[in-house]
């Protein structure tokens, strides 16, 4: 090829290529897994973290080429044990029951993982050895292009047509592809799912064990490689159909070259793209480019749980509860005051996510968008643009109730996993402009200097600012859900058809909820921004997303009052476990996966159950 | 062979089936008649395993049942074809057989591809098309197909005439016959009475997730102003 241009984009083409061989490596397991299982394992970032760093260690002890390809091979090995390990003691307890709480529990692993990793393997990043026989380059297209990304780029072709084989042209994939279509019928003609499952999970592991174990002599091994794949690896499989390893394979070239050729053109997008992209396909195309629409149910079955029960806090309770937690202040210390200060605001975060999921039926994977923006909009506003703190914090509500009302109008058209996605992929953008966009937020090194008036300075004043504060808007969203529209709301979750058919617009229904949630989220974000002097890209964060929702289900689905209490245990779980070990996030991993076993109806739920219990004069 | 007794089935608060009784001796076909929503699909789902039923007794050759995952009942020789037929229609009429096969089982008729096609010829006309591709009556014989690559001694088979041309209705009734003579135990939902009639041995008439009326083929023909009406729309 003589011209240069030309040759420069083949090299280019490449070089994505072989970023998507790896994407598709870890990306067509967890397809396959979503498929047979309906399960959306965000373990599987942590199974490619675990490829890695074993891979480092098998490696860099045993020398040599048989050392090498050998460790990468046991690595992945090792890493598809820990895949059936999870499969067969914490998922095997979950099926049957709400599509939400496998997930949970898979968060639950990611947590344990991260910390084991650091506990065994220490906090610095750890580079593997090159590959034996493919540490040069070759010439192509008159350019030097590394030998081991070709042989990259030719594995990933070589799994995915292995791949192809195991699922079309052995007896196990056959039971796999039936299996995905209708698990429950292939139970009924004798086959075993749970076999069946663990095998796909140990072939998923595998994978994605093998994709960190290849990634090592590219890139160093880190914390976080684990949360950075799995959110690529979610919109390889939202855009090309969950389920489908075709549209895995296809998916995973669009975004591997997206995000090669992303950096030429737009330096600064680079992030922002690959979610912009997901967002448009699953807006036209819910079901991704080759998968087969989902019948209906899904995630809507995560609210399942005990809103049968209609359970209610009795009155007094409450009120006794409120004048005891207003007490506190008065006479614990400054840090209890930042403690209580904490809760109280993600108490209204936890509320709001509870507004549109319990009655909505909306399971947001992406709340903490607004609760960012909220924080964002009150440290701007206050730290460069010098507005007053009741001024900006009513206008961070506005402003993430904008934000969702903009982004509810796309994610209400979905519902279940495709709903969840979405709001994910919109969440993972504000997080992208966040930390890309630094003339305006600072990026990584966030806004500073966000405190609140002068008057509300003090630790005890604005404690006491932020229970009112947060305790009014709980109070307020506990009214709405009390009148007709709350109702109305529950109908639509309970059967979006019937609704339908006497005339009810269940859609704009649950936009409504959804921005109203964004709003108040928004506000519970501003208020954190000034109790924290500041903010960091980490206030929208996936994880806050996901402590969002683990605190609405430890309080339980059940009642509105069961959200503040999950997340004052959740904070105070966390502070008590993070003065006593370094290791919190494990504790709080292992925590979520005894609640999903052990507690499926969260704190108050089975409180409230007991009580009923007690009352009927039962055992 | 099958024996339940006092069987009680719920969905969620609705009480649907109400002890429930059943015989069924080898080699016999017995229908479970009754109209729309009578429970006929909820009996046989409590059999294998689909829905669990509150309380009961449901023992197959002498062994209690209720309970078992449907994969374990299913390999204890119960083959199921539900009334949805739920054929894998991303599946090749061959795959499809391939899900449902089992090893042969001592004391049941044997089924290898080449009987079945013998039994179904023109399934074997179509070995490689996608299930997608199959008209009603086709995705019908090949659920049954299927269900009985798992060599089972007791055939759970619901409503397999429904929705069916009256030529093909008459195909079914002959191969449910067929499947008798190889030694095969049936347990056949039907609302269609000459369907019923052409194949049954016995009938159980069940309403509202009661038996009302039970007995010979024979008798109930003769007998039949006792118990139509439960029958009737
Ligand atoms: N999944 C379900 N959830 C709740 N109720 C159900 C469910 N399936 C069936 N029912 C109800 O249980 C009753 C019995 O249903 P079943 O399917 O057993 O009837 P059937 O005799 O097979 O009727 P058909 O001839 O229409 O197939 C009906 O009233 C039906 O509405
Ligand atoms: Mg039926």
């Amino acid at each position: 090829m003589g011209n240069p241009a030309l040759s420069f984009v083949a090299i280019e083409l490449l070089t994505g290529l072989a970023t998507a061989a790896v994407l598709f490596l870890v990306s067509c397991g967890l397809s396959l897994i979503f498929g047979v299982t309906r399960i959306v394992n965000f373990a599987h970032g942590s199974f490619y973290m675990l490829g890695a760093y074993i891979a480092y260690s098998l490696v860099s002890r045993a020398g040599g080429p048989v050392g090498f390809w050998g460790g990468l091979l046991l690595a992945s090995a090792a890493v598809g044990l820990i895949g059936v390990a999870m499969e067969v003691f914490v998922l095997r307890r979950l099926y049957g029951g709400p599509e939400l709480f496998p997930l949970l529990a898979t968060f639950g692993v990611v947590l344990v993982v991260e910390d084991a990793v650091l506990a065994i393997w220490g906090p610095q990043d750890l580079l593997g050895p090159r590959a034996p026989g493919l540490k040069g380059a070759i010439e192509v297209f008159g350019h030097r292009f590394p030998s081991y990304e070709l042989f990259l780029i030719a594995l990933g072709v070589g799994v995915a047509g292995g791949l192809w084989l195991l699922v079309h042209r052995t007896r196990w994939g056959t039971l796999v592809r039936a299996a995905t279509q209708d698990w429950e019928m292939v139970g009924a003609l004798g086959v075993r799912q749970a076999t069946l499952f663990t095998g796909v999970f140990f072939v998923g592991a595998f994978l994605a064990g093998l994709g960190g174990a290849v990634q090592l002599p590219l890139e160093a091994a880190d914390h976080q490689m684990d949360l950075s794949i799995i959110i690529e690896a979610f919109v390889v499989v939202v855009v090309g159909g969950m389920g489908s390893i075709a549209g895995a394979f296809l998916a995973s070239v669009i975004i591997g070259e997206l995000q090669t050729f992303g950096i030429l053109v737009f330096p600064k997008l680079t992030l922002v793209l690959i979610f912009v992209v997901m967002a448009v396909v699953l807006v036209i195309r819910p079901q991704g480019l080759l998968g087969r629409p989902q019948p209906e149910a899904g995630m809507n079955r995560a609210v399942e749980v005990g809103t049968g029960a209609g359970f209610q806090v009795p009155a007094v309770l409450l009120y006794t509860l409120c004048a005891l937690v207003l007490a506190v202040p008065l006479v614990s210390g400054n840090y209890g005051r930042v403690v209580l200060t904490e809760v109280a605001t993600l108490s209204l975060f936890a509320a709001s996510l509870y507004f549109m999921m319990g009655p909505g039926g909306l399971v947001s994977f992406g709340h903490a968008a607004y609760f960012g923006l909220g924080a964002y909009g009150v440290a701007l506003l206050v730290a460069k643009l010098g507005w007053g703190m009741a001024a900006a914090l009513a206008a961070a509500g506005v402003l993430a109730g904008v934000g969702a009302l903009v982004f509810g109008w796309f994610c209400v058209r979905l519902s279940g996993v495709y709903f969840a996605m979405l709001t994910l992929a919109f969440a993972q953008m504000v997080w992208a402009a966040a930390v890309q966009w630094d003339a305006l937020t600072g990026g990584d090194n966030g806004v500073l200097g966000v405190w609140p008036a002068p008057w509300a300075g003090n630790k005890l004043v604005f404690c006491y600012l932020a229970l009112g504060l947060c305790g009014g808007c709980v109070a307020l969203l506990r009214r709405v859900l009390r009148a007709p529209f709350g109702y109305t709301l529950r109908a639509g979750r309970d059967s979006a058809l019937r609704c339908d058919a006497i005339g009810i617009d269940v859609r704009r229904h649950q936009w409504l909820a959804f921005s109203l949630a964004g709003l108040f989220a928004g506000i519970s974000g501003g208020l954190y921004a000034l109790s924290k002097g500041g903010v960091f890209p980490t206030v929208m964060s996936v994880s806050r997303s996901i402590d969002a929702i683990v605190m609405v289900l430890l309080g339980g689905l059940e009642t509105m009052a069961g959200s503040p209490v999950g997340a004052a245990v959740f904070t105070g779980l966390r502070e008590q476990i993070g003065s006593l070990t370094d290791y919190w996030r494990a504790v709080v991993g292992a925590i979520i996966i005894a609640l999903v076993i052990a507690f499926p109806r969260g704190i108050v739920g089975f409180i409230g159950a007991r009580a009923a219990r007690l009352a009927q004069g039962g055992r | 062979m099958l024996s339940v007794r006092g069987l009680n089935t719920f969905y969620g608060q609705a009480h649907i089936l109400s002890d429930l009784e059943l015989e069924v001796a080898r080699g016999e076909v017995v229908v479970l008649l009754g109209r729309n929503g009578a429970g006929k699909s909820t009996t046989l789902k409590s059999v294998i395993g689909l829905v669990r039923p509150v309380c009961g007794e449901i023992r197959f050759h002498g062994r209690s049942i209720r309970g078992l995952p449907p994969y374990a009942v299913s390999r204890l020789g119960i083959g199921y074809v539900p009334e949805e037929r739920r054929i894998f229609t991303e599946l090749t009429v061959m795959e499809n057989l391939e899900v449902g096969r089992r090893p042969a089982r001592p004391g049941a008729p044997g089924w290898t591809v080449d009987r079945i096609f013998a039994l179904f010829p023109n399934l074997g006309e179509m070995r490689w098309r996608g299930a997608a591709m199959m008209s009603g009556g086709e995705q019908q014989m090949l659920a049954v197909a299927r269900t009985l690559m798992g060599n089972p001694a007791l055939l759970l088979l619901d409503e397999p005439s429904e929705g069916l041309a009256p030529l093909i209705v008459s195909r079914m009734a002959q191969m449910v016959r067929e499947l008798k003579s190889e030694g095969l135990t049936v347990v056949l939902a039907e609302q269609n009475l000459r369907f019923a009639a052409l194949v049954g041995d016995r009938a159980y008439v069940i309403e509202k997730g009661r038996i009302r009326h039970s007995g010979t083929m024979t008798q109930l023909a003769a007998d039949e102003p006792s118990w139509a009406a439960y029958l009737a729309v």
